[in-house]
């Protein structure tokens, strides 16, 4: 039995124009120890997939249908507050922004033992003691005396190390990180990603890493899911999919990563034409297809794709994966 | 073996920190300065507000001394003493029996502030609960709960003082705390329903719940805290209202039962007597101008010590 299985997760936005299908149908699943990346770009339904595993999705969103099974329990018909002692305690999440995700009238001890004294029969001292040794852990210098100071003391990395902090606290099996590094100076993101990799190792945790940095998920992630207009079009193991994308979009993505060698780093920068679709009225076809260099072959603008496991391990929604494509530019020639 | 670039980036970032740490520029000057201390720095540096709270302790310190220092009885009578002017025996008169209006007036005072002290006391514990559960539960109790609140609102004020005074039957300082608790908490409610929903909508609050902290951990503990700069600026605000709404209430006849006297009475009794001996209107009615206004300064000056972003914007 997998650790996360995701089967066929609907989370829809009610709002005064009609239904937002943010996420559409997304399943995958997470064994344990493995780090799962999904890539896609903004509004493609990231964050509401994490954020529905969580039971975290506010009004006016709803989860509509699908499941979420955690160790075995399913999570989207579990009663509130036996979902409230899974979270942080089971599940824990790390968010994008670190400057806004502390609360700045709180210590950061308090808000580090907050966790474990929810979760956790500790008494205060004990809490505290665990909460030095968390501080050590994501390496912040001095944590002793550091734990009483407030949030605006901490730069943005150290507070985001606080966050992971407070995520590792209960030695969840699974840890959500939405963007972790979107929100820091680049030379801090490469320490965040090294912290993440050296706690789940540690912490033998699973992983789920949000980002819409491609090269964020490269050396982290075991499996990449792609998302695209709130499904995932593509999902491989991260050496697979780097070295053979198969969907249209993937590869366009991956064109798009600016090239820092040869001829090409003087050139323009490459982009994908046009815009996702809007997510009120999804269309009833490849939702990829205006966009798509290969659309218009054949019937892929009328009927949608279905999600296809093109080789062992490798899933694509598209009818024209470039496997296929050379393929058949092997027959015509 | 060459090392990845991304670590030793990571290595120079915690050089930097460590640095930082052991030059121990951190350890000194900064150590202490939080939202509070530099609070209290601006709120020193605006005279306007400094004067007000000077003002507001004078009179704090006229009406808790005086009657304990005077050798005067502020209930006996004696009319051979009926209506004297202002003397050095008497420094605010008497009045119509002979009673010394100087400890009279600071008796008074410790009603008027007393009463308006425990009635913004509790507009603020009602108002809050009120206007924060509101603000935090959102949806259909949300709206029952504020147009129950709009409905209050469209009533006047004294018909709500008026019917609590009169169901309790007689007035005295927790009545008439009751009674103007319920006649003017609304709108610390609805500030503070505007404050939550704002609040809520912060990324800590969701990380609270990722956490797994329950909703009263939620509210209480993450929500409420953030709100304390409102809340005392609300207080300032709100107790001049209300020893305003006392003094009002004891000028047309609602005020707190005789021998006992608050600034409201003691104006009310010297209005019989305006023409012949003005002092005993205008004394208590400077009494009432000169908490208010100090107040309303203090609260002036505590919004721009806790909300410097808002000052700019003048």
């Amino acid at each position: 039995m997998a650790l996360l299985e995701v089967d066929d997760l609907r989370t829809y936005f009610k709002t005064r124009e009609g239904e937002v299908h943010a996420v559409d149908g997304v399943s995958f699943t997470l064994e344990e120890r493995k780090t799962l990346g999904i890539v896609g770009e903004s509004g493609c339904g990231k964050s509401v997939t994490v954020l529905s595993i969580m039971g975290l999705v506010q009004s006016p969103g709803r989860v509509v249908s699908g499941s979420v099974r955690f160790e075995g329990q399913e999570l989207t018909t579990m009663k509130p507050r036996r979902l409230e002692d899974i979270r942080g305690d089971r599940i824990a999440m790390v968010f994008q922004d670190p400057m806004t995700s502390l609360n700045p009238t709180l210590t950061i001890g308090t808000q580090v033992t907050e966790t474990l004294r929810r979760h956790r029969d500790l008494s205060r001292q004990q809490a505290r003691t665990r909460a030095i040794e968390l501080l050590q852990e994501v390496h912040i210098p001095n944590a002793a005396e550091r734990l009483d100071d407030y949030p605006h003391r901490y730069s943005g990395g150290m507070r985001q190390r606080v966050m992971i902090a407070i995520a590792i606290a209960c030695n969840p099996k699974l840890l959500i990180a939405d963007e972790p590094t979107t929100a820091l100076d680049v030379t801090v993101q490469a320490g965040i990603l090294d912290l993440l990799e050296e706690l789940r190792d540690e912490h033998d945790m699973a992983m789920i890493i949000i980002t819409h940095n491609m090269g964020v998920v490269a050396e982290t992630a075991d499996d990449i899911a792609v998302m695209y207009a709130g499904q995932i079009v593509e999902q491989a193991t991260a050496l697979d999919l780097f070295d053979r994308p198969e969907h249209p979009y993937t590869e366009a993505l991956l064109g798009a990563l600016p090239k820092l060698e040869g001829d090409a780093r003087h050139a323009r920068l490459v982009t994908i034409p046009g815009r996702p679709p809007d997510l009120l009225i999804p269309p009833d076809a490849c939702r990829f297809a205006p966009r798509c260099g290969y659309a218009g072959m054949d019937d892929c603008a009328i009927v949608p794709p279905e999600l296809r496991e093109i080789r062992p391990g490798h899933w694509v929604r598209s009818a024209h994966p470039t496997s296929e494509r050379a393929a058949e530019a092997l027959v015509t020639r | 073996m060459v090392q990845p670039l991304r670590d030793r980036r990571a290595g120079f970032e915690e050089t930097l920190l460590r640095t930082a740490e052991e030059s121990g520029w951190e350890a000194g000057t900064l150590r202490r300065a939080s939202l509070y201390r530099d609070a209290i720095h601006r709120f020193t540096r605006n005279r306007a507000a400094i004067v007000a709270a000077i003002a507001f302790s004078i009179i704090f310190v006229y009406v808790w001394i005086t009657p304990w220092l005077s050798s005067q009885d502020p209930y006996a009578l004696d009319f051979s003493k009926a209506y004297l002017s202002p003397s050095w025996d008497h420094p605010f008169g008497t009045d119509q029996f002979g009673r010394d209006l100087f400890v009279r007036t600071a008796l008074g005072g410790r009603v008027s502030i007393g009463i308006g002290f425990a009635a913004t006391i509790a507009i603020m514990g009602v108002g809050i609960l009120y206007g924060a559960l509101s603000g935090f539960l959102g949806g259909w109790i949300d709206n029952a709960l504020m147009r129950f609140l709009d409905a209050l609102y469209g009533l006047p004020y004294l018909p709500f003082a008026i019917i609590t005074l009169a169901i309790f039957g007689t007035v005295n300082f927790w009545t008439m705390v009751v009674a103007l608790t319920i006649a003017s908490w609304f709108t610390t409610a609805r500030v503070m329903r505007g404050q939550i929903i704002t609040l809520k909508e912060n990324d800590y609050v969701r990380a609270a719940h990722a956490v797994g902290a329950r909703w009263h951990r939620v509210l209480f503990r993450h929500l409420l805290p953030n709100t304390l700069g409102v809340i005392i600026i609300f207080v300032f605000l709100e107790l001049p209202g209300v020893v305003l709404g006392e003094a009002f209430l004891s000028f047309i006849g609602l005020g707190i039962n005789p021998p006992k006297a608050s600034w409201g009475t003691l104006a009310q009794e010297g209005y019989g007597e305006y023409q012949a001996h003005p002092y005993m209107i205008i004394i208590p009615s400077l009494a009432i101008a000169w908490l208010i206004l100090s107040a309303f300064f203090v609260a002036d000056g505590l919004r721009d010590a806790l909300d410097p972003q808002a000052r700019k914007n003048f």
